[in-house]
């Protein structure tokens, strides 16, 4: 079975070649037709792979080393791609489904860019197949089969990151397909309003997995590390970060090529790096140069290969748009003060915040190469990224109504007014009856300043209440991700500034109050899972009226021979109550006493919530103005 | 009674909070700041090592001693080097280079941004377009 889908990955692999050549050729058919083909010997190849992985085929060396009889029948399947060759095999899928949605869903009135994003698309999936077959494969059999696997990684074995690596994956190779499109575009020539719109689409249809898988690995950071927080600008976390902070500037520089036929230069620059980041990303968390928490399925070849890859196709495509770019049309005349420029500004924030998490990632490295060991984290973020984005993020409110061409800046000092007054009110709050920090309080007046512009904005459009569900699908996506973005920076804030965080030791039957928390151990349990053992401790909190119990608990995966953290969260509605449970300790009486960190985390979920907003918001914007936008194309 | 005992009890058992919740929280940032030199790539805030209880520890002592940020910070980096600090120091080229250079950036990307928007001021007057009306 598995050396079918040995084949069928040769079979894709040779279907690419062919891919890249009719495309490159103008072959706009043939080229579609590769594609679809290719994506269905793929298809095939991954399936016989997660089928080894759900009947625990240990004769296939990589579920031997990864998978288990016991596990729960969906981390089985999730163990296909929990692991390095199975990880790259779904890159090559997904870059090859994106090419076979190209080669149906692609429709600009003009086969030859067609054909060329194909055939470029047909490049790019050649170059990761013959990475995936020479370099990891992951249909290597193993004789004789061992009786039991080594077990997938414990800490993978928890849903949110089940789900994590396919999101992440449509974000990141998603972007092959907006590269491929820009390499297209820059051959012809011709990046303008039909290229962008287009390229807009697929920006968008990166951008939107590309948020949910990093909040999907947020989210299994907070509850499962058992640390508390839920960004810690770790190296593997900042290299999903740029290639979302670049779509972010890519998706709007592409509406000022759409609507205006300007910024065609930059627009396909910022195309061509979303992937390069996503590639770098895939080196630095691959190849092990940098120390990370998270780091998994580490070997150095595999990450000079991986470089040698990005070095390839980035210089390729960057050298194609040194070329072309003094060749590009520019749009009509337009000064600073307009939409363009507020574009033109939110890019340069963007771009500039990208270069310093890539700095701050990247330093240490260049330190050591000097013989210096340093460590840059989140003080140094805190100090840089915070403020570069928050110039962004005040003036959104007041630049998203100015027009294209020329802004009325009249009302301006209005907006300065209003932002200046939110400040004020949360500065005397602080000063008042509530404990704000002078910088929270700037924080959380520009979430505050964010969600109402986003409304404001929304209801400056309508004009009257019976407009508003007339409002195109893209400027309900516009608010929404506008708003989203206010409520993620509240949660932000307000669990930055706000949280506790305590270390107490109980005894069973005792009590102790932590954060405004009762909290009391009622006992510590062993207990058994299908692949893991585990001490449960069993905690009864109270506040007010309110009784929780929880249950945190250690559990130990004896076939990886590894501990994971079970954090209990009781949610209030207001704040998260976070426990996990640390060590026992027995003293000279024969008393154990547990040890449990203790987090009250305000609002977190808002954190996750402005994120689904945004991502919702960004995947109402694929929704254009249908009518209109078929009668203007012909 | 007893359960109050105990609880008192606790405070000096377990690793303790310090009495004065501004210094608790002064500490507690500091903890997130120090690396722990026996894990990957954590703050001895997060690290469950007995070496970062340790350093957790001197923490607390240094800031109920009275000690500044910048005495702790400066004791740490002496006793591991400046490795242990999440926060690089600033000195050198290297330093000023490394928090300069994001600000450095802004600026020169700013004055290149609105050369380009003044080189692109039209010769007669432009129409404004609010966004609403092109689509």
């Amino acid at each position: 079975m598995i050396e079918a889908g040995h084949f069928a990955a040769f079979l894709a692999l040779a279907l690419s070649f062919l891919q890249a050549g009719q495309g490159l050729l103008g072959q706009r058919k043939a080229a579609g037709l590769s594609a679809l083909i290719a994506f269905g010997a793929m298809a095939f190849s991954f399936l016989t792979l997660i089928v080894a992985f759900a009947t625990s085929d240990f004769s296939v060396q990589l579920v031997a080393a990864n998978s288990h009889t016991l596990k729960p029948f969906v981390y089985k399947i999730a163990g296909t791609w929990g692991n390095h060759e199975g990880s790259m095999a779904l890159w090559c899928l997904v870059g090859i489904g994106f090419g076979a949605a190209g080669a149906r869903f692609l429709s600009t009135g003009r086969p030859v860019f067609e054909a060329r994003a194909l055939g470029v698309q047909g490049v790019l999936n050649a170059g990761a197949l013959a990475y995936l077959l020479l370099a990891s494969s992951p249909f290597t059999r193993l004789d004789p089969a061992p009786l039991q696997g080594a077990g997938l990684n414990p800490l993978l074995q928890d849903p949110a990151l089940a789900a994590h690596p396919p999101m992440l994956y449509l974000g990141y190779v998603g972007y092959s397909f907006v590269f491929a499109l820009a390499a297209a575009g820059l051959i012809e020539g011709r990046i303008d309003r039909v290229w962008a719109r287009t390229a807009r689409i697929w920006a968008l249809a990166a951008f939107v997995p590309l948020t949910l898988g990093i909040a999907l690995g947020s989210y299994w950071a907070y509850y499962e590390l058992g640390w508390g927080g839920w960004w810690f600008w770790d190296p593997v976390e900042n290299a999903s970060l740029m290639p979302w902070l670049l779509g972010a500037a890519l998706m709007h520089s592409v509406i000022v090529t759409e609507k205006r036929g300007s910024f065609g230069v930059w627009t396909s620059l910022l195309a061509v790096l979303a992937f390069c980041f996503s590639m770098l990303g895939a080196f630095l968390v691959r190849s092990g140069v940098l120390t990370s928490v998270h780091a998994f399925a580490i070997d150095p070849l595999r990450g000079s290969l991986l470089l040698a890859g990005l070095l390839v196709f980035g210089g390729a495509a960057l050298l194609l748009f040194a070329l072309r770019a003094s060749k590009l049309a520019a749009g009509p005349d337009w000064t600073t003060a307009s939409r363009e420029g507020a574009l033109m500004g939110n890019n340069l924030v963007l771009v500039v915040a990208t270069a310093t998490v890539l700095l701050g990632t990247l330093f240490p490295l260049i330190a050591e190469a000097t013989g210096e060991t340093i460590s840059v984290g989140e003080p140094y973020f805190n100090l840089t990224f915070t403020p570069i984005m928050s110039l962004a993020l005040i003036s959104l409110p007041v630049v998203q109504a100015w027009s294209w061409g020329k802004a009325d800046l009249s009302s301006i000092w209005k907006f300065a007014a209003a932002f200046a007054g939110i400040v004020a009110i949360f500065w005397l709050a602080g000063i008042g009856p509530f404990d704000i920090p002078l910088l929270a309080g700037v924080g959380l007046a520009i979430a505050v300043w964010l969600i109402g512009g986003a409304a404001f904005e929304l209801w400056r459009r309508a004009k009257t209440r019976q407009r508003l569900p007339q409002m195109p699908a893209r400027v309900w996506g516009m608010t929404l991700a506008h708003a989203g973005l206010g409520l993620f920076v509240l949660g932000a804030v307000l669990e930055t500034s706000g949280r506790t965080h305590t270390t107490i030791a109980l005894q069973e039957g005792q009590s102790t109050s932590v954060a405004g928390w009762q909290l009391t151990l009622d006992d510590v349990e062993s207990i058994e899972g299908p692949n893991w053992y585990a001490e449960r401790a069993s905690l009864t909190a109270r506040h007010g009226g309110t009784v929780a119990s929880m249950t945190p608990h250690k559990r130990f995966y004896p076939a990886a021979q590894m501990p994971t953290t079970e954090t209990a969260i009781h949610k209030t509605g207001l704040s998260d109550l976070y426990v996990a449970l640390g060590d026992g300790r027995r003293n000279q009486q024969g008393e154990t006493r547990w040890t449990f960190e203790v987090f009250l985390n305000p609002l977190i979920d808002l954190i996750y919530l402005g994120t689904i907003f945004i991502a919702l918001g960004a995947g109402l914007c694929v929704f254009g103005r249908r009518k209109h936008t078929a009668t203007e194309a012909a | 009674m007893k359960a109050i005992l105990a609880s008192l009890l606790l405070i000096f058992a377990a690793e303790g909070p310090l009495a004065d919740p501004k210094e608790e929280a002064r500490a507690q940032d500091l903890m997130r700041e120090i690396r722990c030199v026996a894990c990957e790539n954590e703050p001895i805030s997060n690290s469950g090592s007995d070496i970062a209880a340790d350093m957790r520890e001197r923490v607390r002592e240094m800031v109920a001693d009275g000690q500044s940020n910048e005495e702790i910070r400066g004791w740490f980096a002496e006793r591991y080097g400046d490795f242990v600090l999440f926060r690089p120091p600033s000195r050198g080229l290297g330093g000023m280079l490394l928090w300069a250079s994001p600000f450095i950036f802004l600026i020169a990307g700013g004055v290149l941004a609105f050369t380009i928007s003044r080189n692109r001021r039209p010769r007669t007057d432009i129409p404004a377009v609010a966004p609403e009306e092109e689509s």
